[in-house]
C-alpha cells in the first residue's frame, strides 16, 4: 500500500512539502520518517527488538479511558476490522507506554530539573549528543535504525522547543499576574521556571560561542 | 484550524498510514509537555493549555476552551500528557488532511471523545460542536445522521459509528484515487501538448531551412 524503501535520511516529512523554503526546513530532515508504514527495514532484527517503533493514540489514552470503566459494551465489534487494523492493535498492546510513563516519571526530561540548576549537566549531555552523530560512520549498514535511535533531540530542535515554550509561558505569567495576582505561589513557580529556561538558553548560547 | 508554520508541532512527522507517531516523536513531545508543565504535576492546566493551543494554531478562545472541555473528560481543570498526546495526532492529522484515516484508524478514542455525557452515543449536535477538529462537512454529517442511524434515536452508537468511519474512509480513499487519476490525465495531456508543439516547432525549422 504505502509501503516504501527504507529511505529515513533522504526522505524529508512529506506533509509540509519539501518545496516549501522555510528557514528551518534543515531541521526536519534530523528527523527520520522511517514509521510504522515502512515495515521492510534493513535492519537486523536483534537489534530492532530493542525499541518499539510506535506508540499509539489508542494504547496511550488506554489508562485515560479505562476511566470510563463499563462503557466498552461493544467490545466485540472490534474482531471486524481488516488486518492492518489488527496489526495495530497488536502495536498497540506493544507499544512503547511503558517507555513513556519512565519519560512521564523519570529524571530525563528537558524541563524536569529546571530550577535544580542542573544547567551544566544538561549543556554538557546536549554537547556530547552531538558529539555521538560522529559515530554514524560506523554503522554505515544501519544508518538509519541507528539515527532513529538516538534518543536525544537534535539540538536546533531543542532550541526551538525551548524557545516557543518559553514565549507560551511568558504569555501565560502575563495572564496569572493578572488573574491571581503576583505574589501567588503558582505565578511565583512559573516565574522560576521562565528564569532557569532562559539561564539555560544562555548557557548554551554561551557554549556555542566558544 | 492550521498549525503555525515553523512551530515546534509542526516539524514532528505522522506516519500516514496508522496516524500515528513513533516513539522518537512521542518522547520528544513528552520533553515539550514537561517544559509547559510548570507546575510539575505532569498535567497542563487551562491557562497553560490556553497558551499553548493559541500559540501553535489559530484557533478561537471559544474553540480553545471547548477542546479544553472535550480532553478534560473528568473535569479536574487539568489535562494530562495522554490527552496532550491524542490532540497533537488530531492537530497533525488535520494539517495532514488525514482527518478520515485518523478517525477510521481510532474510532474508539475518537468516539468517546465526542461522546462527552458518557452515554455511550453521539448526537448531532456534539458532533457539530467538535466539527472544526475533524473537519467533516456539513452535508456528510447530515447524511451520516440520515444513513447510519440505525436505531432511529438521533443519536449514533460506538457501532453505528463505526459503520460510519468505514463509510468516510471509503469515500476518502474513492476521492484519493480520482485525485491521482486526474492528476495522471493532466500530465498525459500536458506531455501531448508538449511533444505536438515540438513538432510544430520543428515544422517551421525545417521548412525555414529549406527556404
Amino acid at each position: 500500500m504505502e509501503e516504501k524503501p527504507f529511505k529515513a535520511l533522504a526522505k524529508s516529512s512529506g506533509r509540509q512539502g519539501s518545496s516549501k523554503s522555510s528557514p528551518h526546513s534543515d531541521i526536519r530532515k534530523l528527523w527520520t520518517t522511517a514509521t510504522l508504514s515502512q515495515p521492510k527495514v534493513n535492519v537486523a532484527l536483534s537489534s530492532v527488538c530493542d525499541d518499539s517503533e510506535a506508540s499509539s493514540v489508542g494504547g496511550n489514552t488506554r489508562r485515560w479511558y479505562n476511566q470510563k470503566a463499563g462503557r466498552h459494551s461493544d467490545i466485540g465489534w472490534e474482531d471486524s476490522e481488516d488486518g492492518e487494523d489488527k496489526d495495530s492493535f497488536r502495536q498497540e498492546e506493544l507499544d512503547g507506554h511503558s517507555l513513556l510513563e519512565l519519560q512521564l516519571h523519570g529524571g530525563s526530561s528537558l524541563g524536569s530539573h529546571l530550577e535544580e540548576g542542573d544547567d551544566d549537566a544538561r549543556t554538557e549531555t546536549e554537547r556530547s549528543s552531538s558529539m555521538s552523530s560522529l559515530n554514524f560512520s560506523k554503522h554505515t549498514h544501519h544508518r538509519a535504525y541507528w539515527v532513529e535511535q538516538q534518543s536525544r533531540l537534535p539540538l536546533p530542535l531543542t532550541e526551538l522547543m525551548e524557545n516557543e515554550a518559553l514565549e507560551i509561558l511568558t504569555k501565560a505569567l502575563q495572564s496569572y499576574r493578572s488573574g491571581i495576582g503576583r505574589d501567588h505561589f503558582l505565578t511565583k513557580q512559573l516565574q522560576r521556571h521562565i528564569e532557569g529556561l532562559k539561564r539555560r538558553r544562555n548557557k548554551r548560547l554561551h557554549v556555542s560561542v566558544h | 484550524m492550521k498549525l503555525k508554520e515553523g512551530s515546534f508541532l509542526w516539524y514532528l512527522y505522522l506516519d500516514k498510514l496508522y496516524c500515528l507517531l513513533s516513539v522518537r516523536n512521542v518522547k520528544a513531545l513528552v520533553d515539550y509537555f514537561h517544559l509547559l508543565d510548570v507546575h510539575r504535576k505532569n498535567t497542563l492546566n487551562d491557562v497553560l493549555f490556553y497558551h499553548f493551543l493559541h500559540h501553535v494554531t489559530n484557533l478561537t478562545r471559544t474553540q480553545i476552551n471547548i477542546v479544553f472541555n472535550m480532553l478534560d473528560w473528568s473535569a479536574v481543570g487539568e489535562i494530562g500528557f495522554d490527552q496532550f498526546y491524542m490532540l497533537v495526532c488530531i492537530l497533525l492529522a488535520q494539517e495532514n488532511r488525514l482527518e478520515e484515516r485518523f478517525i477510521f484508524r481510532h474510532s474508539r478514542p475518537v468516539f468517546e471523545l465526542l461522546d462527552v455525557d458518557g452515554e455511550l452515543r453521539v448526537g448531532a449536535a456534539n458532533f457539530h460542536m467538535y466539527n472544526f477538529l475533524f473537519n467533516i462537512k456539513r452535508q456528510a454529517l447530515r447524511e451520516l445522521y440520515h444513513d447510519f442511524d440505525i436505531t432511529g434515536d438521533r443519536c449514533l452508537n460506538y457501532k453505528e459509528f463505526k459503520l460510519f468511519t468505514i463509510f468516510f474512509m471509503d469515500k476518502y480513499q474513492e476521492r484519493q484515487k480520482a485525485e491521482k487519476e486526474k492528476a495522471l490525465l493532466e500530465k498525459k495531456r500536458s506531455r501531448q501538448v508538449n511533444v505536438s508543439q515540438k513538432k510544430s516547432l520543428l515544422g517551421i525549422n525545417g521548412s525555414e531551412s529549406r527556404i
